[in-house]
């Protein structure tokens, strides 16, 4: 497993050069951005129980044959299962924040799963519609662009110091695409 | 590689769970230190060559047998060989200052050194010697801030420790 700052020591070890000057500056972005990405990773760890539940059930009302009989969240046992993996993958997805780096989410969320869930018949096009949902709502809690509108009544608005986060909301966008991508 | 957020990541998937206020408290801590590591590792890379050579002469200088037949320095390639071994662990101490740990030292340069350098049948004297020099050749306001310097001096001793 990598952070930002251990991949720019493992890619200039490939070619036997120290750290130079401009390696350096990105990883002062990193030491600047860092209470910003505290709160991004705190944002979508306090909500995670929303995002994924809510997740979860924006995926089974735009699919209702989900959860009829024969469906694949039909019993209790398999909904638990898909609440589970939504939880599972949101986690890989704050520690990938975490790190500045999308190792840790490759190497232990990531590899095999799509054949996992082949192998289990469980329609990848619904997990990756799952994490498209958290993808949005994980990234109005990091921006704060939620709205009252959109949130009803689970609407919350995280009290950080405002500012300009929209780097952050990307990289965070960028490991819920990647997750998507590996499964679909 | 070990590094503060790698372990605190580690911890937090072995235990299922999401990362803690402690986990975010243990990042930011790190985070709060990394100037003056970085500023180290920065003037380091830039100084690199220059240093090296200034560490493997003052060794050669204490040690001038070395140069004579049947040593560990007894003709250019060797000296050479010598002078590419004092850049590697100088690169790893700013490999270290990047990452915060010892976790490149450890895993790239002292795991197995004894074992290699018996076998080789070189001595670990010079090298202790030439990066003594090193520490306490570099000094605060000229090469980088006290505190930088506090940094690659610790790295340094990590090394010596190791070697000796």
């Amino acid at each position: 497993m990598l952070d930002a700052f251990s991949r720019s020591v493992v890619s200039a070890d490939a070619k036997t050069a120290a750290v130079g000057a401009g390696d350096i500056a990105a990883l002062r972005q990193y030491v600047a951005e860092g209470n910003k990405r505290l709160d991004a990773v705190n944002a979508i760890t306090s909500n995670a129980s929303c995002i994924v539940s809510d997740a979860v059930t924006g995926m089974i009302c735009e699919n209702t044959g989900l959860i009829q009989a024969g469906g694949n969240c039909y019993p209790n046992r398999r909904m638990a299962a898909c609440l589970r993996d939504g939880e599972i993958v949101l986690r890989y997805i704050s520690y990938a924040l975490l790190a500045g780096d999308a190792s840790v989410l490759d190497d232990r969320c990531l590899n095999g799963l799509k054949e996992t869930y082949i192998a289990l018949g469980v329609p990848t096009q619904s997990a990756a519609r799952a994490v498209s949902i958290m993808k949005s709502s994980a990234t109005a809690h990091i921006g704060e662009t939620n709205t009252e509108a959109n949130g009803g009544s689970k609407f919350r608005k995280m009290e950080t110091t405002q500012g300009d986060c929209s780097a952050l909301v990307a990289e965070a966008a960028s490991y819920f695409d990647r997750v998507i991508s590996a499964v679909s | 590689m070990k590094s503060v957020v790698t372990t605190v990541v580690t911890a937090a998937d072995a235990a299922g769970r999401f990362p803690s206020q402690n986990d975010l408290e243990a990042v930011q801590g790190n985070i709060q230190r990394a100037a003056a590591r970085l500023e180290a590792a920065e003037k380091l890379a830039a100084g690199l060559d220059a240093v090296t050579r200034e560490a493997g002469d003052a060794c050669f200088n204490k040690y001038p047998y070395l140069k004579q037949p049947g040593e560990a320095g007894e003709n250019q390639t060797k000296v050479d060989k010598c002078y590419r071994d004092l850049g590697h662990y100088l690169r790893l101490i700013n490999y270290c200052l990047v990452v915060g740990g010892t976790g490149p030292l450890d895993e790239w340069g002292i795991a197995g050194a004894r074992e290699v350098y018996r076998t080789l049948g070189l001595p670990t004297g010079p090298y202790v010697e030439a990066l003594t020099y090193t520490r306490d050749r570099a000094c605060a306001p000229r090469d980088m801030s006290p505190q930088a310097l506090n940094e690659f001096k610790s790295y340094l001793d990590y090394v010596i420790n190791a070697l000796s």
